[in-house]
């Protein structure tokens, strides 16, 4: 769908026609002014065509001349730029960074894998330990404490008590 | 007037140099530089009415095509394709000079109210002297009010009163839909009007 301005400009540059031309025409409320207002635009059109269109490149051949020159030294620039940066910088293009990247980030994360795995067993204790309820007397042996060690591998299971003057018949290790 | 067939010529050659300018044929590129400096400079000319800067824009246009010319496809003509380089270069140039505030006046534009009517330094012309100082009032005229244009609206205007482009020409070279262009040139020419009434009415 054109706008106004489209269809006007189109009709001033007799760019309308058939069914567009009539009803652009039919919907002009003044159809004598804007055919005055084409014809100013025609006027304009000749007074730019007949004043801007006539201005001439002085001394042609100097123009030519000084582009080659400045193409001379601009390729001449561009070789010497690529000579300079080629040992260096042509190996680490953009795409081989992103690969040295990936890599490095791979070998990070097997290594740290490798060592949490290693280090898992570690962190577990190999021995068992509880602290268990003392069902002494606090009055007779307020600091009374009882822990049981258990070591996994060798199944060996040992009672600690501290603070104890005697043990309680009915204790019971939970 | 040129037929079809020196038409059809002209383009194959024209096809031909720009392959040769893309395998990095200088020679080639200043055959297509003689071809379209006149045209282009005088482009320029009118969109910034200064001719060292219209020199140094031209000169700048065809390095940058000069450069870019591997990525020219063939898919629009070859001057098309060098007159979307002179448009941005030139448009954008414009914008840079409104920025730092040198768009008041055009130096050209000075110089012309300023020649003294007996001075060695009009132009040696056919008319009269008072006839040659009538035209370069009226082309002062005109350039100033070319001058309140936006680039782009200048840009328009030109290409279409002075080189008889097409508007999908223009929209290709500005990089815009054909809407845009005849939006653009509705507005330009509203304006020149409104500017220069006086001046087509009585020449």
């Amino acid at each position: 769908m054109k706008t106004f301005e489209e269809k006007w400009t189109a009709w001033l540059d007799d760019q309308l026609s058939g069914r567009e031309l009539s009803e652009f025409e039919a919907s002009l409320p003044d159809k004598a002014a804007a055919q005055a207002e084409k014809a100013e635009a025609k006027k304009l059109g000749e007074l730019l065509k007949r004043e801007l269109s006539a201005h001439p490149l002085k001394n042609e051949e100097f123009f030519s001349h000084q582009l080659r020159e400045r193409i001379v030294q601009e390729s001449g620039e561009q070789r010497r730029e690529r000579a300079r940066r080629s040992p260096t910088s042509s190996w680490w293009t953009i795409p081989r960074l992103l690969w040295a990247g990936t890599a490095s980030l791979a070998v990070f994360l097997i290594c740290t894998v490798f060592v949490m795995h290693q280090e898992r067993p570690a962190e577990e204790s190999q021995y068992l330990t509880q602290i268990l309820n003392a069902r002494v007397d606090p009055v007779v042996s307020p600091n009374a404490t009882v822990s049981i060690f258990e070591v996994k591998q060798d199944r060996v299971t040992v009672l600690w008590t501290e603070g104890l003057q005697t043990l309680p018949a009915d204790y019971a290790a939970k | 007037m040129q037929t079809e067939a020196t038409l059809a010529q002209s383009d194959v050659s024209e096809l031909d140099l720009v392959k040769r300018c893309q395998a990095g044929d200088t020679e080639a590129f200043d055959e297509l530089v003689t071809r379209y400096r006149t045209r282009v400079f005088g482009m320029i000319y009118n969109m910034v009415h200064s001719e060292q800067d219209a020199w140094d824009l031209a000169q700048d246009s065809f390095l940058k095509a000069w450069k870019s010319i591997g990525r020219f496809r063939g898919q629009s003509s070859f001057y098309t394709w060098i007159y979307r380089i002179v448009m941005n270069v030139t448009i954008d140039w414009l914008r840079k000079k409104k920025i730092k505030g040198g768009d008041a006046e055009f130096d050209d534009a000075i110089q012309l109210r300023e020649i003294d009517p007996a001075s060695k330094t009009v132009p040696k012309t056919e008319a009269l002297p008072h006839q040659a100082m009538e035209r370069d009032e009226i082309r002062a005229r005109i350039e100033k009010a070319i001058g309140q244009l936006s680039p782009e609206h200048r840009a328009v205007i030109l290409m279409k009163e002075i080189d008889e482009m097409q508007y999908h020409e223009i929209a290709e070279a500005l990089g815009c839909s054909i809407g845009t262009v005849m939006s653009r040139l509705f507005y330009a020419r509203k304006k020149l009007q409104s500017l220069l009434r006086d001046v087509y009415e009585n020449v």
